[in-house]
């Protein structure tokens, strides 16, 4: 069977008393409730935190005292009637018992009295087990949504729109990442400088359009004259709808008819006219920005053919979505679901698994980092760009011949030229890229065995078990790890030749500090296991630390110190998860089900721009449900993503059509 | 299109640009060709005020600079208080300035120790810019030269100017940005000087501003259907795409006949050679503060957190950050060699200040030069780099508007916002009552 951790709904399995006791109740809300909060217990117990797996329900923020207290109530399976004191409740935190997320209230604080209060209530009350519901109860509205092109999508849709391919996007100040992508709503607003930039790629767009005559077929009529009414009108009308992704308004065609207008008048021609029509609609928002969501009926479904096509291609819609948005084919679940489909099969689709692929992995991180030198001479940009082509190659096969996605954590083959080969140890294909399979005795499988994790995981001297832990929990598992605590050195004590020490050993003061320890207890270990491959990708079988403290100028022959490597790892948190290689963890990964249902939410927060929420929820339940039901094929993951997201479950669609 | 000036005192931008970069390697007092000559063929609008200008009669401006990573303190804080203090390794090219700047240590950044997302870096920064906590992505309100430019930016053609060098890209956006005109609103810096160039200089042909206010007029009443039933964050992100018309709007409407003479550019070289750009940069804003284009700018030399390497200083074996903690695993980079080459690098953010500071002053405007009706303020998000230190900040003031005591060092207390009051009000005449962390102007800076 199969166990939606992230999914289920407690509610579907607790039965809650009814409120009868005879003591009054504490205020859970206004006193308890502080307490766990305070503690950091909704940081680690939620579908996204690190402990997911003993997910507690927590209210959402701004909720009523009441749902806050139904909360309360819904913890007695952690009270322990007959010895109170012995409740995981009061024990976890305190660390009576053993807690991996450490010491939280200390016992006998007043933190520790309000909570022992609170257990003594859930034990002395009786009565009928009522249901409760601990969600907010899924509102099923579609948020709108405000989204700016981003820069890929800019100059794609230049390529679609104009033909042309000069990516003046590529100069404009570079967007952030922001929640693991560079696409999220919240970051997408356009600063003065960024307005600049719109205004002056216009300008330059709109010349090499017309440059030369009507080199691009944009004007669709034969004008007779600079001034030709009816031909600008036509023109204003079609390249209108094209950059604005709708019909114009009757207000927009009047006011760039005047434009136009003032443009042919003063540079005496027709084209003239054109010209500065299109420079002005390329720094509208109307082309800059789409909404979702937002429009009334008649807009609709221009605004899903745009969503569709910014979401499937990075770029504009072509003809024949235009023409589904006019016919009203989108309305429909089986409309949509038969338009997806067709984008599936154009080549932009394929770009925009690469930009999702390159974001959720981070590739920049790895492009724009720097190796020393000394410790990796083999090291190149070149090599660098081949890490991230063996990633992209693997996962184009996996999505575009649809094979079970869950071998992106665990394939026993790869995807090779020469250069990766000799860093593995393995003899090249003959074709660059080519699929070979890992010998048998390899400890390398999926994304974790390849050089690009890694390597892009790694410092520019050796490898970092935390960054590689943490890169596993929030990408692979989606859960969302605490920053270190304020005024915390972050420093490992330097390594010295009179005390060499494996990554293991200096991180285990992190255990040894109760500030620490409650994180990296669930970051290191992941690490640790990964530990006999090296900064950039290369097995190790011995950790070797070079020391070489002369004076600077000075020629000293370095002390070499070799150290045996324990890989010894977990997840901590996840059942079954010890592993010692990552061809072990890559399989734990696949099977696991909230590492699946990461992939799924990943996928969803590129598409939507956004973190998921609490009225999502039933919309990733389908999703999830819909891709381990087609064992995980990546396409029916983009079509079960365009469809619910469009259509969430549950709701009235905006017209009639339904499944 | 390209006019083509004939007139002998006029240079094209061409010229300029290879005129900065000649003087890029040189001592910092060599003088640029002067900026009558730069922009004015015919009229004297570009031109600084000329001598008969009263000095009071100059708008003061207001330079916000930072260098990442903080200092090594042994190095940089002067041991002695007062008018007879002797500048430490780092501070040592400020000599030919010691009576332009005050020198100031022990300001606190209380909003550092909030709770909250973030490193110690990211938290720092936010509130050493804006003195609020870090968003987790960016600063948590506007910083102080926003907040300084929604005072006073409005009549210029600029609201206010980034500038930076370091082109990194690492990290959160609070990283590589210094200047946020609000929550988590990044203005970013223009780190390449031919595109400075080009806003603040840019060529175009006869019609072309006309042509330009026409299509963002067009452009201004299009978001209509855009906006409706969108949510209030939204409209929010919509009004500001707006208002960022409206600014560039303003700035192209202001443009003068002399942008129209001037030919397209040309940057060539090496972009990656910060020291050059830096020089470059400081050598615009200065033509951009003269020429009153703006009277609000930031300027950020290396990157909060930084990983830059230092090839010019001779420091290639790890990274700026590493460096700062001296005990990055890089030969080289332990102990207290580490704490000497940060030493190095210390005094070169300082060489580039005192490069800019050297420039204003050898600009001459009404009866004095420009760095007469400047303040200047330089930050860096910690003090001691190595401890992640958020209190104790030493910080430099320069510049003689609103009167600053200069050629001194005064250990104070209180925090980094009171002197950001202080500076708003008596240089820029600002009238903030307060600023995050702070209601009272410090004291005993400004006479």
């Amino acid at each position: 069977m199969h166990q939606y951790a992230l999914f289920t709904r407690l509610a579907c399995v607790l039965a809650v008393p009814v409120l009868t006791s005879a003591s009054p109740a504490p205020d859970f809300a206004g006193t308890v409730y502080p307490v766990l909060v305070k503690a950091g217990c909704p940081g680690c117990h939620s579908s996204d935190g690190v402990a997911s797996g003993t997910r507690l329900h927590f209210p959402e923020e701004g909720v009523s005292a009441a749902a806050v207290t139904s909360f309360g109530l819904s913890l007695l399976p952690l009270v322990n009637k007959s010895d109170p004191d012995k409740s995981v409740l009061l024990a976890k935190p305190t660390r009576a018992v053993p807690h991996a997320g450490g010491l939280r209230i200390i016992p006998g604080s007043p933190g520790a009295q309000i909570l022992k209060g609170w257990i003594s209530f859930l034990t002395t009350h009786t009565g009928s087990p009522a249901p409760l519901d601990l969600d907010v109860p899924a509102k099923v509205v579609q948020t709108p949504a405000l989204r700016r092109l981003t820069h890929t999508q800019y100059d794609n849709t230049l390529r679609d729109l104009l033909g042309d391919e000069s990516n003046l996007a590529r100069q404009f100040p570079p967007e952030d990442f922001v929640k693991g992508f560079k696409n999220q709503n919240s970051a997408q607003t356009v600063s003065p400088l960024l307005a600049e930039a719109y205004g002056a790629a216009a300008e330059k767009l709109a010349k090499n359009a017309f440059r030369g005559g009507d080199r691009r077929g944009l004007i669709p009529c034969k004008w007779t004259s600079a001034g030709d009414a009816k031909c600008a009108d036509q023109f204003v009308q079609q390249f209108g709808r094209k950059a604005f992704r709708r019909p114009l308004t009757s207000g927009e065609v009047s006011r760039y008819r005047k434009l136009f207008a003032a443009g042919a008048a003063d540079g005496k021609s027709f084209l003239a006219g054109a010209q500065l029509v299109v420079e002005a609609m390329l720094q509208s928002p109307n082309f800059l920005q789409r909404a979702e969501n937002g429009a009334g009926l008649d807009l609709r479904s221009w605004e899903t053919a745009s969503r569709l096509s910014y979401s499937l291609w990075n770029s504009m819609p072509d003809e024949q979505l235009f023409r589904a948005a006019e016919s009203g084919k989108l309305k429909s679940p089986s409309g949509l679901e038969t338009e997806v489909r067709r984008m599936l099969r154009d080549n932009r689709s394929r770009a925009m698994v690469d930009d999702f692929l390159e974001q959720w992995l981070r590739f920049d991180r790895l492009l724009t980092a720097v190796k020393d030198r000394r410790s990796f001479p083999t090291y190149t940009p070149e090599l660098a760009l081949s890490m991230t082509e063996e990633t992209r190659r693997m996962v184009a096969d996996l999505v575009w011949n649809n094979r079970d996605f869950t071998e992106f954590f665990s394939a026993d083959y790869s995807y090779l030229n020469a250069g990766l080969a000799s860093l593995y140890g393995i003899a090249p294909p003959s074709r660059d890229f080519d699929k070979v399979p890992l010998p048998p005795t390899s400890e390398r499988a999926g994304i974790i065995g390849q050089a690009v994790f890694l390597a892009l995981t790694s410092k520019p001297a050796d490898t970092s078990p935390t960054a590689r832990g943490l890169f596993v929990r929030e990408q692979f598992l989606c859960q969302d790890v605490p920053q270190p605590p304020p005024g915390v050195s972050t420093n490992l004590p330097p390594l010295s030749k009179d005390k060499p020490q494996t990554n293991r050993e200096r991180l285990s003061m992190h255990l040894s500090s109760e500030s620490c320890s409650s994180c990296h207890s669930l970051i290191d270990p992941i690490g640790f296991g990964m530990e006999k491959f090296d900064a950039i990708g290369q097995r190790r079988e011995k950790l070797t630390l070079r020391f070489a403290e002369a004076p600077r100028g000075e020629k000293v022959t370095p002390t070499q110190v070799e150290l045996e490597l324990d890989t010894n790892g977990e997840i901590a948190g996840l059942q079954s998860s010890r592993f010692t290689s990552p061809r072990e963890i890559g399989k734990i990964l696949a099977a696991s089900v909230q590492c699946q249902e990461c992939v799924a939410k990943q996928f969803f927060r590129y598409v939507t721009g956004r973190r998921e929420g609490p009225s999502d929820r039933p919309a990733l339940q389908r999703i999830y449900g819909e891709f381990r039901d087609s064992q995980f094929r990546f396409q029916e993951l983009i079509v079960s993503v365009m469809k619910w997201t469009e259509f969430p479950p549950g709701s009235k669609s905006y017209d009639s059509g339904t499944d | 299109m390209t006019a083509v000036l004939t007139k002998k005192r006029t240079l094209s931008r061409r010229s300029i640009l290879r005129g900065l970069s000649a003087i890029a390697g040189a001592p910092a007092m060599v003088a640029l060709p002067p900026l009558a000559a730069m922009f004015n063929s015919a009229g004297n609008a570009y031109a600084a005020a000329p001598a008969k200008v009263a000095q009071s009669e100059i708008p003061t401006r207001f330079v916000l600079w930072f260098n990442g990573n903080g200092i090594t303190e042994k190095y940089w804080i002067p041991l002695e208080t007062g008018s007879e203090f002797a500048l430490t390794p780092c501070l040592a090219p400020l000599a030919p300035f010691r009576n332009d700047i005050h020198v100031i240590t022990g300001l606190d950044n209380p909003a550092a120790r909030l709770p909250g997302p973030g490193n110690d870096h990211h938290r720092s920064m936010s509130a050493l810019v804006s003195g609020t906590q870090f968003t987790g992505r960016g600063a948590g309100g506007a910083s102080i030269d926003q907040v300084i430019a929604a005072k006073v930016g409005g009549a210029t053609r600029f609201r206010s100017l980034q500038l930076g060098v370091s082109q990194e890209s690492f990290g959160e956006s609070i990283q590589r940005n210094m200047s946020w005109s609000g929550y988590d609103r990044a203005l970013p810096p223009e780190m390449l000087p031919n595109r400075l160039f080009d806003r603040l200089f840019g060529a175009r042909d006869a019609g072309w501003i006309q042509r330009k206010k026409s299509v963002l007029d067009a452009v201004q009443d299009d978001a209509s259907s855009l906006r409706q039933a969108l949510g209030k964050e939204d409209q929010m992100r919509l009004e500001e795409h707006l208002s960022s018309i409206r600014d560039v709007e303003k700035a192209i409407a202001s443009l003068p006949p002399a942008y129209r003479q001037v030919d397209p550019p040309e940057m060539d070289g090496d972009m990656k050679d910060w020291p050059k750009i830096s020089r470059l940069q400081s050598d615009l804003l200065v033509h951009a503060l003269a020429s009153g284009q703006t009277r609000v700018a930031s300027y950020m030399l290396t990157k909060c957190q930084g990983l830059s390497r230092f090839p010019w200083l001779g420091h290639t074996a790890a990274r700026h950050h590493d460096y700062t903690h001296a005990d990055g695993k890089a030969p080289g980079s332990k102990g207290s060699d580490g704490q000497r080459i940060m030493r190095d690098i210390c005094k070169w953010h300082v060489e580039e200040f005192a490069y800019l500071l050297g420039r204003l002053k050898s600009t001459p405007e009404g009866d004095g030069n420009v760095l007469d009706r400047t303040c200047l303020v330089y930050i860096h998000e910690h003090a001691e780099a190595n401890d992640h230190k958020n209190n104790g900040l030493s910080m430099i003031v320069a510049g003689h508007a609103g009167k600053l005591r200069t050629g001194t060092h005064t250990r104070t207390t209180g925090t980094v916002g009171d002197l950001y009051l202080a500076a708003a009000n008596k240089a820029m005449g600002a009238g903030l009552s307060s600023f995050p962390t702070s209601n009272r102007e410090i004291t005993g800076i400004f006479s």
